[in-house]
């Protein structure tokens, strides 16, 4: 087959003219995303190679590709030899500039206080814990007694322990000779029981000739952002915690997206590397922090949604996103750090936490162990709320769930300048119902660069308030200053620098590129020297979000015949949830009109139930019941999600008597 | 043995509203009067039906070029000039005239502020019959031809449209400004016609101003779905949601001239049969359905329809 010459040049600033180029041989009907790959050069596909966000472009300079679709390029930019490279098709030698792709920021979750992590009351290692460090000391092997070393071993074991069986790996037990001879038969085992298993059984992990410390890590693998906390196992300290964005984040922002990437001939194994490696990176800063010796790490118990586990473990996940929507695993066997190139001690224990359905993962089962609800006798409604929407409702007699698909907007994604909350996200708005001017709070005190989650609930909700957007999210165009020149009459009043005009109107309001849109900062005050706006388009966006979470909660306790004013605790779990302002998100009808003080916000509940299920062998029995008690409804059966979604998609909600104290605060603006 | 047939009571009723004015402003002969339903259509065992649903007749105000053959047969010359269009629509029986502007001039240049209000003031001037007056249906023309239109018929009662929920504010507001209705348009869905419903009265303009339009498709085009709907809102209606209680209006020649059944009179099966009869009986058939799902008026292009139609009201309206 035919090769072609593909030449990126990196259009790096920071590198100037120094900026290297990669080049690479490749056959006909390569894509140029796939080109770039083999040449080391990082092209962001926050679609996963669809061709729908269009932040793949790129600058065709020497030759030309064949493009399967310009759908996200004006006629100029394809004019201009612009070209979308996951839609690329290499058939000849080509030179491309890169334009700077957008870095993936870290915030680490130590860039707001880190509570610090309480110890399960009752917590002890010996009892609990499954990983236990035993000292034997075996009898040295002599001409009357030619006992084998493993035998000799397992015997000292099992006079030690009431065992029936102990397994053990062919690496370690290649090296078992070597460490018993060095420290003269007096050894520490490191080995994990079961208490579950029927017959006791051990599995041997390691020897040592003392006594190391013990710990363990528990990871959630959220679609978003990657959770690590390094756990001192006899103490049950959480010694490090550390979070980072899922490396996989450049192949595709949803979980279809990433699924269809995955599906791709060869992709799937990059998905791993790339979740693998963000996890490694996290063990590594974790042991740093800590200072820990990562050889002394020997489990691992690792919660996320279905799409996620199934990425790590490369597993094919086409299935999830089909119908009929089934994984092809819930509950995944014990496996070794080894399996997965895990840097820890090879012969680790992996534990992945048993998930429900497609939608209905491994995190939420931990979110339901780790909120407690499942012991409770009260009435509660569990949420996590991120890209898609979990929700279980129940108590300790009975847990219904369903999961709906919110769309990334209140991630920031699907909103022209909306961002991820790191620095520079404006993450707080408050709009003064006179001058119509805003006021908002930025994460890292930086110039804003874009609006994250909660700066959009926040904004939406304040221009709700002040009447710039109409109960249908439209935005108000009798609040627009027109421009002298579509002017029969003298302007109002206008001072530079400001948007306020004496008659209540305010040139913030304007038609942009995307049409009537609401200036949020000049370009003076930002980061990029732009203007950050919201536009009708991103409103219409974070309403279908917030009336798919209000239709998905709303229609599951309809399902089961709970009226929504009888649960009697409505908790939030998921990093986003953390920092949404209440009365903002009721104002918006995210989430019910209900007492504030029945909304608690718990956070990263996923990783909080990864480390119960890590210290405690009895949380891992107790999990493994709630994923079976878990009755998942699909909400796609019928057209009731559907009646609930359109009511919903209308602020705060089409049916007001829904929403008194909205109502009550409309009457008063 | 004597049966008792049972009978709803219903908690709630639709608004009545009367569109046309003859004084304050207004220069009508006769107005008409639509709502005041507190029953399901034609149940009169329930409820007394107070007013006969109106059948109301589209025209233009120059000759469409795109209203299929058996319409321009039908009206003839009376096309080129709407003040004989109205005059005729009227001899063939409507209770009100709906005018819809057109996009275009004849040479293809944008309507004009003073066209439109040309075309109003010479229907007005030619009956005596209430107007609707409809846009062109592009949201920047509309609203440019409808403001002056309202401005130069000051008080009488006409229904303006189509408010639809991205552009609605300017219709409103000079209806509200001038004396008008409105007439409220939403895609086939429950919620979305109550939503505009609320958006229009968040605006001040009273709920007796206001018809809904909750489209509807012809038979055979969607039919079922907006027969459900309508339907679903009446009952919300009578149930006491005061977000639904207005007259539903349907603009039913329009959905039924432009399917293939109605349009089309060559390459089409022998078995279809003659297509003047079949286009009329389309259009029939669709309205008297959704009279039966509790439209309160129906707008027609066909002045045969409009005479069966018409006859198929004043068998219904009779009490058994």
């Amino acid at each position: 087959m035919a090769q072609h010459l593909v030449t990126f040049h990196l259009d790096d600033p920071a590198l100037g003219a120094h900026a290297p180029l990669r080049s690479v041989h490749v056959p006909t009907g390569m894509l140029l995303t796939e080109a770039a790959r083999m040449a080391g050069v990082e092209i962001a596909q926050p679609c996963g190679g669809q061709g729908r966000c269009g932040r793949c472009a790129v600058h065709l300079t020497q030759g030309e590709v064949r493009r399967r679709s310009t759908l996200r390029l004006s006629a100029e930019d394809v004019a201009a030899g612009y070209a979308l490279a996951c839609q690329s098709v290499v058939e000849g030698d080509v030179s491309v500039t890169v334009p700077p792709q957008e870095k993936i920021e870290r915030r680490l979750t130590t860039d707001r206080v880190v509570a610090e992590v309480e110890v399960p009351g009752g917590y002890d290692a010996r009892t609990l814990q499954t990983i236990q460090r035993v000292s034997v000391s075996l009898t040295p092997p002599s001409l009357d007694d030619q006992t084998d070393d493993w035998s000799r071993l397992v015997t000292a074991l099992r006079q030690q322990l009431d065992v029936e069986e102990v397994q053990v790996s062919l690496p370690l037990l290649r090296r078992i000779g070597q460490v018993l001879r060095e420290t003269e038969w007096d050894v520490t085992a490191i080995v994990e029981s079961n208490p579950q298993a029927p017959t006791a059984r051990l599995q041997l992990l390691d020897l040592r000739p003392s006594e190391p410390p013990l710990y363990g890590l528990a990871i959630d693998i959220g679609t978003t952002t990657v959770s690590c906390w390094l756990v001192d196992l006899i103490s049950g300290k959480v010694v490090a915690q550390v979070a980072e964005y899922n490396g996989q984040i450049a192949r595709g922002e949803d979980v279809i997206s990433r699924i269809i990437y995955a599906s791709k001939n060869g992709n799937s194994a990059e998905m791993q590397a790339l979740v693998i490696g963000t996890i490694n990176s996290l063990i590594a800063a974790a042991g740093e922090k800590a200072k820990v010796d990562l050889q002394n790490v020997f489990k691992a118990t690792i919660a996320g949604n279905s799409t996620m586990m199934h990425l790590l473990l490369d597993i094919p996940a086409a299935s999830i996103r089909l119908a009929p929507f089934v994984t092809a695993i819930n509950h995944v066997p014990p496996l070794k750090a080894f399996d997965l190139g895990l840097k820890i001690n090879p012969e680790a224990v992996i534990d992945c936490v048993p998930g429900v359905a497609s939608y209905v993962g491994a995190d939420i089962t931990a979110g339901v162990l780790s909120s407690g609800l499942g012991d409770d006798e009260r009435l509660t409604l569990f949420m996590d709320v991120g890209t898609n929407g979990e929700i279980v409702l129940g108590n300790r007699d009975w847990l219904v769930t369903c999961a709906c698909s919110a769309g990334p907007a209140f991630e920031g994604a699907g909103v022209i300048n909306g961002m991820r909350a790191t620095r520079g996200a404006i993450e707080e708005v408050w709009i003064n119902g006179e001058t119509l001017e805003p006021n908002y709070r930025v994460i890292g005190n930086a110039k804003p660069r874009g609006i994250c989650g909660s700066g959009l609930i926040a904004l939406l909700s304040e221009m709700f308030l002040t009447g710039l957007l109409d109960k249908g999210g439209n935005l108000n165009s009798s609040l627009m200053i027109v421009e002298e020149d579509d002017l029969h009459f003298a302007p109002p009043e206008k001072s530079a620098g400001s948007g306020v005009s004496l008659h209540g109107q305010t040139r913030r309001i304007r038609q942009g590129e995307h049409g009537l849109e609401y200036v949020v900062a000049w370009a003076s005050e930002t980061w990029h020297g732009k203007d950050i706006a919201i536009t009708h388009v991103d409103v219409d966006n974070l309403l279908r979000a917030k009336a798919a979470i209000y239709a998905g909660y709303t229609v599951l306790a309809e399902r089961v015949g709970v009226p929504l004013e009888s649960v009697e605790r409505f908790l939030i779990g998921g990093s986003f949830g953390k920092y949404i302002n209440v009365e903002k998100a009721v104002q918006i009808g995210l989430l019910p009109d209900l007492p504030w003080e029945q909304f608690q916000f718990l956070g990263n509940t996923s990783v909080k139930g990864a480390y119960r299920v890590l210290l405690n062998h009895n949380e891992r029995e107790r999990i493994t019941q709630i994923a079976s008690r878990m009755t998942y409804i699909e909400l796609s059966a019928d057209n009731t999600f559907y009646e609930a979604f359109t009511s919903a998609l209308f602020l705060p909600h089409t049916d007001l008597s829904k929403f008194p104290n909205v109502a009550n605060a409309l009457t008063k603006t | 043995m004597p049966i008792e047939i049972p009978k709803d009571k219903w908690p709630g009723s639709v608004k009545t509203i009367t569109l046309g004015a003859n004084s304050d402003g207004g220069t009508r002969t006769s107005v008409v009067t639509v709502g005041g339903e507190k029953a399901l259509p034609f149940m009169h065992f329930e409820a007394e039906t107070p007013y006969r649903p109106a059948v109301a007749i589209e025209i233009k105000d120059r000759k469409p070029d795109d209203w299929s053959t058996p319409l321009s047969e039908a009206w003839g010359d009376a096309m080129n000039d709407p003040a004989k269009w109205a005059r005729a629509a009227e001899a063939a029986g409507a209770d009100l005239i709906l005018l819809t502007l057109s996009m275009t001039a004849v040479d293809g240049s944008p309507n004009t502020a003073e066209n439109a209000v040309a075309a109003v003031k010479a229907v007005l001037g030619a009956v005596g019959l209430p107007l609707i007056v409809f846009g062109p249906g592009n949201a920047e023309l509309d609203n440019a031809l409808l403001v002056p239109v309202a401005e130069a018929t000051k008080g009488e009662r006409l229904v303006l449209g189509i408010c639809e929920d991205k552009n609605y504010r300017t219709i409103v507001a000079t209806a509200m400004a001038n004396g008008h209705l409105v007439s409220a348009r939403t895609a086939m869905d429950v919620n979305l016609a109550k939503q505009l419903n609320i958006l229009i009265s968040d605006m001040g303009l009273p709920l007796d101003r206001v018809l809904m339009d909750p489209t509807t498709g012809a038979l055979g085009y969607g039919i079922e779905y907006g027969f459900s709907v309508m339907e679903r809102l009446r009952m919300a209606a009578l149930q006491g949601d005061a977000m639904t209680q207005l007259p539903m209006i349907v603009t039913i020649g329009a959905e039924t001239w432009k399917t293939k059944e109605a349009k089309v009179g060559e390459g089409v099966p022998a078995a279809w049969g003659e297509w003047r009869e079949r286009g009329i009986n389309w259009e029939t058939m669709t309205a008297i359905t959704l009279l039966e799902s509790g439209a309160d008026i129906v707008v027609l292009r066909h002045p045969e329809s409009v005479k069966r139609v018409k006859a198929a009201i004043a068998d219904l309206m009779v009490a058994a």
